[in-house]
């Protein structure tokens, strides 16, 4: 595929817009979070309408903006050097989620509206205090963002699959068949296509979902299924969490090898791998639903599928980076440092994962600060520092550019997340429950001492990830007006 | 430590199994970053892995097959479960639990109950968990503040729950499902005498 200067330019103009929009974003989500630890170290008081709606913007805004921005890194890895996609969609979709963004932060912190990210049905009706605009305000919202989102994954799903003969090939799925003639898949396009068609049922999902909580918000004598309901919520959720984590996993197949000088290409046992997860990855999300007794005894069977679903997963890529990196001749610049730290992230996350998926684990763990522990590490520890050695890859001048600052920065992060998530690992061992804006009513006077004390070291934790997540936007940013502006 | 989380329950070991994992990990990542070649010369130009990678791929496969036939032998659902010796009704409502003993044929609307229940030691009961609005999550806590199980309340369903106190002293229940602004103050007390 070529591309013309100008073509090439509009595209890096586009991703060079998304990474400035997550460059601002991503810290005020952040600070949102932090004032809800300061809230529950009793550091500071908040009301409690202001708390959860921070938590619901907080959530909300994480996985919006962690997912749309590696949908724009992949859209950016695809259109400058696999399939022709059309800029005027990639800005489409960028404005949509903007309005979708504007319009959720308009129904959280003027609304007040604070059902938490995943909106339970029926709670949003059942709280007198939201009142119904900022309801329907989120849920327009959500349908907006999820609108922007499904055209995008369309056209990129559709651009590929015209490259490269249709969507089984894209698949892999004529690697398994022998064909002779077959155009060499690269692994990126295998992962993508996984990652956005899974993306793309659950998206489809919540956007069901939210058309019947227009519905009751209007009619109010209509009454849903509360437990059909929490499962296409978290189906959503959580599969759309899982999705941002395998797209980001994937760019780091298209990465690595031009780091390592090794090549990582497509074969029969990674088509087979991914064919499988992209199966397994759709049941994820119903060791949430362990405690529902009431569920289907076959969905309670989950536990296999999470537990399978690691095979495949760590078998493939764990491997396929002890392959790329071993005995290589890697420079450790911030880009592969960030990669290799940030499949750190994803295999603890999982081993928590893994624990929490176990039934008899499940009744102890579930609802406890051990669910956001094991959350926020294949997310910040994960996610988002795959998502940063994207952003030093897109605007270093050389792949192995010494950064003194960048790296120092980035060492503060980490030891800053993994603080704060050892508190919230820390909080889940002791029971502390989750989504508790104040630990003040637990009538448990000890758990509530260890609740506080554990909430304000994290919020020292939390100020020592920000200042080093500053430091690398400084290095960011000065990279960014001089590649933008080259006789800066 | 020890005082931070108590080592001998379901909690400890999850932790134990998550340090060993991460210390797995960290072990990893260092030997991946100190094997790389200081020089062109040094560096291998493949490292081929997959023997041991299918040697990884059987072994997780029997160990998570172990896992899964043990694990699933403890399943807290009523289906696994003898006759309880008392059944006691709950029913969750923004913002406060209703308890009383036996069950009931009214709706969670029309239900009454109490804050404050007593049950016998070592007996096994099985609560039935009801909402009458929104989710709500019945989470039973020892008074170290241990959670020792938790099943949902629902609106529109029944969620059976067994459980047998082994010692006596006051049990906590707590919210564990958000449920609106007062969530965290959702209390009620188990006397277990």
């Amino acid at each position: 595929m070529h591309l013309t200067p100008v073509e090439l330019k509009k595209q890096r103009r586009l991703a060079t817009t998304w990474s400035i929009t997550f460059l601002i974003l991503f810290p005020l989500l952040i600070a949102l979070g932090l004032l809800l630890r300061l809230s529950q170290s009793e550091l500071m008081k908040l009301l409690l309408a202001n708390s959860y709606a921070f938590l619901t913007l907080h959530g909300w805004g994480m996985t919006g903006v962690l997912f749309s921005v590696t949908f724009a890194s992949i859209w950016f890895l695809i259109s400058t050097r696999f399939a022709r996609l059309n800029i005027n969609v990639g800005y489409f979709v960028y404005f949509t989620i903007l309005m979708g963004v504007t319009g959720l932060t308009i129904a959280t912190l003027i609304g007040k509206f604070g059902p938490g990210w995943y909106m339970l049905y029926p709670l949003p009706f059942k709280d007198p205090t939201w009142v119904p605009w900022s309801i329907r305000m989120a849920t327009v919202s959500i349908l907006v963002l999820s609108t922007g989102w499904l055209i995008g994954i369309i056209h990129v799903l559709s651009a590929l699959a015209k490259e490269y003969g249709g969507f089984t090939n894209l698949l892999g799925w004529q690697y398994l068949v022998n064909q002779k003639s077959r155009k060499e898949l690269p692994p990126i396009i295998l992962i993508t296509t996984v990652s956005l068609t899974v993306g793309l049922i659950s998206i489809i999902t919540g956007i069901i979902l939210m058309f019947i909580y227009l519905f009751q918000s209007y009619e109010t004598v209509l009454i849903f299924d509360p437990l059909l309901l929490k499962n296409m919520s978290f189906f959503f959720g959580r599969t759309l969490s899982s999705v941002t984590l395998y797209c980001a996993a994937g760019w780091m197949y298209a990465l690595l090898p031009e780091f390592t000088g090794r090549e990582w290409k497509t074969n029969k046992t990674l088509v087979y791998a991914w064919n499988a997860t992209f199966f397994l990855i759709l049941f994820s999300y119903l060791h949430h639903l362990y405690i529902h007794f009431a569920q289907l005894s076959s969905m309670q069977y989950a536990q296999i599928t999470s537990h399978l679903s690691a095979i495949p997963a760590t078998a493939i890529t764990m491997f396929g980076v002890i392959m790329q990196l071993y005995h290589s001749k890697t420079k450790w610049s911030i880009v592969p440092l960030m990669i290799l730290l940030g499949m750190g992230g994803w295999a603890i996350g999982s081993i928590a994962e893994a624990v929490d998926s176990t039934i008899v684990f499940n009744k102890a763990l579930n609802n406890t600060l051990w669910i956001p522990a094991h959350d926020h590490t294949y997310t910040l520890m994960g996610i988002v520092l795959f998502i940063l050695a994207f952003l030093f890859y897109l605007f270093s001048e050389k792949s192995n550019e010494k950064d003194r600052v960048a790296k120092t920065g980035f060492w503060i992060f980490v030891i800053g997340g993994y603080g704060f998530l050892l508190m919230l690992y820390l909080g889940g061992l002791s029971s502390i429950p989750q989504s508790y804006a104040r630990y003040a009513g637990m009538r448990i006077e000890s758990m509530h001492k260890k609740a506080v004390f554990l909430s304000q070291i994290s919020v020292w934790f939390i100020i020592l990830l920000l200042i080093g997540l500053f430091i690398m936007f400084f290095s960011l940013f000065a990279k960014i007006l001089k590649k933008e502006n080259p006789e800066l | 430590m020890s005082q931070l989380i108590p080592i001998l329950t379901l909690q400890g070991l999850a932790g134990i199994i998550l340090l060993a994992g991460t210390l797995l990990v960290i072990a990893g990542v260092i030997l991946l970053i100190a094997t790389s070649a200081k020089s062109d010369k040094e560096s291998i130009g493949e490292y081929k892995v997959f023997k041991k990678r299918s040697h990884y791929f059987i072994g997780l496969s029997v160990v998570f097959v172990v896992i899964i036939f043990v694990s699933l032998q403890f399943l807290p659902y009523s289906r696994f479960q003898n006759d309880a010796d008392e059944v006691v009704t709950v029913v969750g409502i923004q913002w406060d639990w209703q308890m009383a003993h036996g069950i009931t044929n009214k709706t969670p609307h029309q239900f009454l109950g109490k804050n404050e229940i007593s049950l016998p030691v070592k007996k096994r009961i099985k609560f039935i968990v009801m909402s009458d609005d929104v989710m709500h999550n019945f989470g039973i806590y020892n008074s170290k503040g241990i959670l020792l199980t938790q099943v949902e309340a629902m609106p529109q369903y029944k969620n059976e729950l067994q459980y047998t106190f082994n010692q006596q002293g006051k049990y906590t229940i707590l919210c564990l499902e958000y449920c609106g602004l007062v969530h965290g103050f959702m209390t009620a007390t188990i006397h277990v005498n």
